[in-house]
């Protein structure tokens, strides 16, 4: 494909995309402004190609490599650090941008890890993970979804996000697509990226409970595509996918046999009203061949510190992502493997605790929020966020006079007015919203609502 | 054709040293009696403070996310590492750590190498240097490091290799697998090359500094050369100086826009390295020394007890190595001949290979490092060992007609 080609798709898709834009302003820029809200960086199609990170260095050559001029720092980065510098000022402030959960590992995962120390597992362990762990895996995948991976194709990484990585590098050559369903994780498009292909963001409608549809996702595919990525539970909207949600994806990418799927399952034990979540092999299990089924055990049992993500993929697709693992950090830390081991084979109660108490935050949550003048917000099925629509509160003005035009003001306005931390929207491909985790204790949640309605009742 | 591997990925074979260790496990399921020499990884147990360290972490509840370039405590005991034991101050944001070493190649190489560059690589090298510059689309160029010299760079060598699309050079000394050394007088000659290059960057792996031997003494680039020193990347690691390689912890100093651009890279691929792991790294560059110096003192009379004895074998030749725990006998003299199974030893692998399968001695071919015909020994393994793989070298040696 030339050069040229490759640009006119590239507009012609960003018609599309901003066409279908769910928040009738344009997500994505018309090919004519040459510009958006997400630029730089966070925009795919890269209407304004930012600026070299370095450039007023004084070497003559560029510092950084062209495959990561095109990613930019995390938009959240600029709330937290002002949360922070706020905090240190004394100010009272309320985080509910956490991505991760506000209980402590398990006592037992623990004890496990010290043993491994004690039993001197300090040494290195295959790339792919310790033996006794992708056994662990294997199971839990047979045991909680009725998946039959093997050991051999099974691999063990720093946290899910290395996961995602080893699939992108491995695979990706430059100007191949991956079709991402916003909101997202921008983990998502910036690891694409990276890896010099092309995030294809799809904007899911609020009235299709912020799920991807048939008719959305074909259209999206094109000859190009190499991936379709699926998060469920989602992070940000707490939205999850039934077996009946996915059936018909499956139907699309059964007549797409190019396409691979990664599933991300991250959330999938954090789920609410006794809702069953699916994933794509055990809906279909002739996709079977082509998807990446990846799972941790950062958010099930409270271990994201720990860096152990995984996923159940083809033996040849498993292999490729080990070549790379191999050559860019290899195996994950032994005692921490062998903390995972116990998580996944040890006592499981303690997820439906865990699981109770986020569900009464989120109906906590959700039934303040909704209160709170101008913010809407619809019940999500798992994790532990909720994603209200505050496009009603923009165009005001905030108590101390500050004129709210994005969702990035608002959120700004918060927390200096507030003292309360969330994170925009638009730091998910999805502007007009609003998350708010709720893996915070109950007290400081409920006042952080108390704090958001006040914010909200005195928008002028 | 969508569903096929991304192009970076041709060209990357499974390491040499992993197929020859992998080799070793079969036959030794066969029930024969291997002994490996073939793996970089020391023999000694992870220091016990080190160890409570991390117990106190994982019960106290340190599980929670730590940063993408490492956790505050961990970063100050590096600085101060670097401080007390280079000569080389970084601030917090110079310092970054990642999930081995090898990670820190890796978001180096991935955060600034375009197709068409050139990395300068001395040989033999470890095999990861020439592999992850390949990943990138640039181009290693080798620099050779005889035996003649004991395995030295010369400053000449680096000179002849350098271009203008050279974008880094690799400085691993002491070295895998010769073990040889940089002292503090060839790095200022080596710099002084350098200084004709302003657009090179320098990468000096330094995760065997501890293990040197004999009086001799390694050094840092950055710290013989403190006017490089805004590009230069200075890695170290727990691994080999604590015997840490399971916990996988490796760290860097250097330039502040450059450790930002390998931050990039990082948090798309890994984010931060464990937690526990990073409590252990901090309590182990702040504690006592004694470990290093048991095992500089084992090392250094395995080293002498397998030179003295690869020496005495007709047909292998062996430079004394100054630092790390590796020997590199050369075998030209056995090559064009016949093992007493009936197998031509046309090259070093060659050799390697019918060690492995006729005396079950498993080590590693110089091809592997670039550089032939040589094998490398690791001595991470006890006297009594490494005394009878050394008979069984001998035996094998002196059975070739």
């Amino acid at each position: 494909m030339t050069g040229e080609k490759s640009a006119q798709n590239k507009k012609d898709r960003a018609d599309g995309i901003s066409g279908s834009a769910p928040t009738g302003r344009g997500l994505l820029c018309a090919p004519e402004q040459r510009i958006c809200r997400l630029c730089p960086g966070l925009c795919p199609f890269r209407c304004r190609v930012p600026k070299n990170i370095v450039s007023e260095s004084k070497k003559t050559m560029s510092l950084v490599a062209d495959r990561l001029n095109r990613i930019s720092p995390s938009q959240t980065i600029v709330i937290s650090t002002r949360a922070r510098a706020l905090k240190a000022e004394g100010r009272n402030v309320i985080s509910l941008s956490a991505g991760e959960p506000d209980f402590n590992t398990p006592d037992h995962i623990a004890q496990a890890a010290v043993k491994a120390i004690a039993a001197g597992q300090t040494r290195y362990t295959d790339v792919a993970g310790t033996p006794e762990l992708r056994k662990a895996v294997a199971e839990r995948f047979r045991l909680d979804s009725g998946l039959d991976y093997t050991p051999e194709e099974v691999i063990v990484s720093t946290g899910g996000k290395q996961i995602i990585y080893n699939a992108m590098m491995a695979t990706l050559n430059p100007g191949d697509e991956a079709i991402i369903p916003a909101p997202c994780w921008v983990s998502y498009p910036d690891i694409v990226t990276l890896a010099e292909g092309v995030p294809v963001v799809v904007p899911c409608k609020r009235e299709n409970g912020f799920r991807l549809q048939a008719d959305e996702l074909e259209a999206a595919i094109t000859p190009r595509t190499k991936w379709v990525f699926l998060n469920s539970p989602c992070n940000p909207t707490g939205v999850a996918y039934s077996a009946e949600d996915l059936r018909p994806l499956c139907d699309v990418l059964l007549r797409h046999p190019h396409v691979w799927i990664f599933t991300d399952d991250i959330y999938a034990k954090l789920v609410y009203d006794g809702f069953r979540p699916a994933t794509f092999v055990e809906v279909e299990p002739r996709l079977r061949s082509r998807t990446v089924t990846m799972n941790g055990v950062s958010k099930a049992y409270a271990m994201t510190g720990w860096r152990i993500g995984f996923s159940g993929a083809p033996v040849e697709l498993t292999k490729a992502m080990n070549k790379l693992q191999g050559q860019s950090t290899s195996n994950t830390c032994s005692i921490a493997q062998a903390a995972a081991v116990e998580a996944l084979t040890g006592p499981q109660d303690f997820i439906q605790t865990m699981v109770d108490t986020y569900q009464g935050r989120r109906d906590m949550v959700v039934s303040m929020i909704n209160q709170a003048k101008g913010m809407e917000c619809d019940v999500p099925q798992g994790a532990f966020y909720v994603f209200p629509c505050i496009e009603k509160c923009l165009g005001k003005t905030s108590p101390v006079g500050k004129l709210l035009k994005t969702d990035e003001d608002f959120v700004t306005a918060l927390l200096e007015e507030e003292g309360v931390a969330a994170v925009h929207g638009s730091a998910f491909m999805y502007p007009g919203y609003m998350r708010i985790s709720y893996a915070t204790d109950t007290q400081s949640l409920r006042d952080a609502c108390t704090r958001i309605q006040n914010f909200c009742e005195g928008l002028l | 054709m969508s569903r096929s591997f991304a192009q970076r990925l041709n060209g990357l074979p499974a390491p040499a040293t992993i197929e020859m260790a992998r080799r070793a496990r079969a036959l030794k399921a066969e029930g024969r009696p291997v002994i490996s020499l073939a793996l970089g990884e020391p023999d000694f147990a992870t220091p016990p403070a080190v160890v409570e360290a991390a117990h106190q972490a994982a019960l106290a509840g340190q599980t929670k996310y730590p940063p993408v370039d490492g956790t505050p405590a961990l970063k100050v005991a590096i600085a101060r590492k670097f401080t007390r034991e280079n000569g080389l101050d970084y601030t917090a944001e110079q310092i970054m750590v990642s999930n081995g070493g090898k990670q820190v190649i890796f978001n180096a190489f991935m955060a600034t190498l375009n197709a068409g560059d050139e990395v300068v690589v001395p040989t033999p090298y470890w095999v990861s240097y020439p592999l992850i510059a390949r990943m990138f689309g640039a181009t290693p160029v080798f620099a050779p490091c005889r035996e003649e010299d004991g395995f030295r760079l010369r400053a000449d060598v680096l000179a002849q290799a350098l271009t203008p699309r050279t974008r880094w050079v690799v400085l691993n000394f002491p070295n895998n697998p010769t073990g040889a050394i940089c002292p503090a007088e060839d790095l200022a000659t080596i710099a002084s090359v350098l200084r004709d290059y302003p657009d090179v960057w320098i990468l000096s792996d330094e995760i065997y500094e501890h293990l040197v031997f004999g009086g001799a003494r390694s050094a840092s680039i950055a710290a013989v050369a403190p006017d490089l020193k805004d590009r230069t990347l200075t890695l170290n690691g727990v691994s080999k100086a604590y015997a840490m390689t399971g916990w996988r912890v490796g760290f860097a100093g250097g330039p502040a826009d450059l450790i930002a651009a390998m931050r990039g890279v990082q948090g798309n691929a890994t984010s931060g390295v464990c937690s526990i792991a990073q409590a252990a790294a901090a309590a182990a560059l702040d504690g006592p020394p004694d470990l290093v110096q048991t095992m500089v003192a084992t090392y250094s009379r395995r080293r002498t007890n397998v030179v003295q004895a690869l020496r005495a074998v007709p047909g292998l030749t062996c430079a004394m190595p100054e630092g790390a725990f590796y020997a590199y006998p050369g075998v030209a003299a056995c090559l064009g001949r016949t093992t007493a199974a009936g197998r031509l030893l046309e090259t070093d692998h060659d050799f390697a290979a019918a060690l492995l399968d006729e005396e079950f001695v498993a080590t590693v071919p110089g091809s592997a490092f670039g550089q032939s015909p040589y094998l490398r020994l690791s001595c991470a393994t006890s006297d009594e060992i490494l005394a009878e793989a050394c008979q069984r070298i001998a035996r094998f040696a002196g059975g070739l007609v």
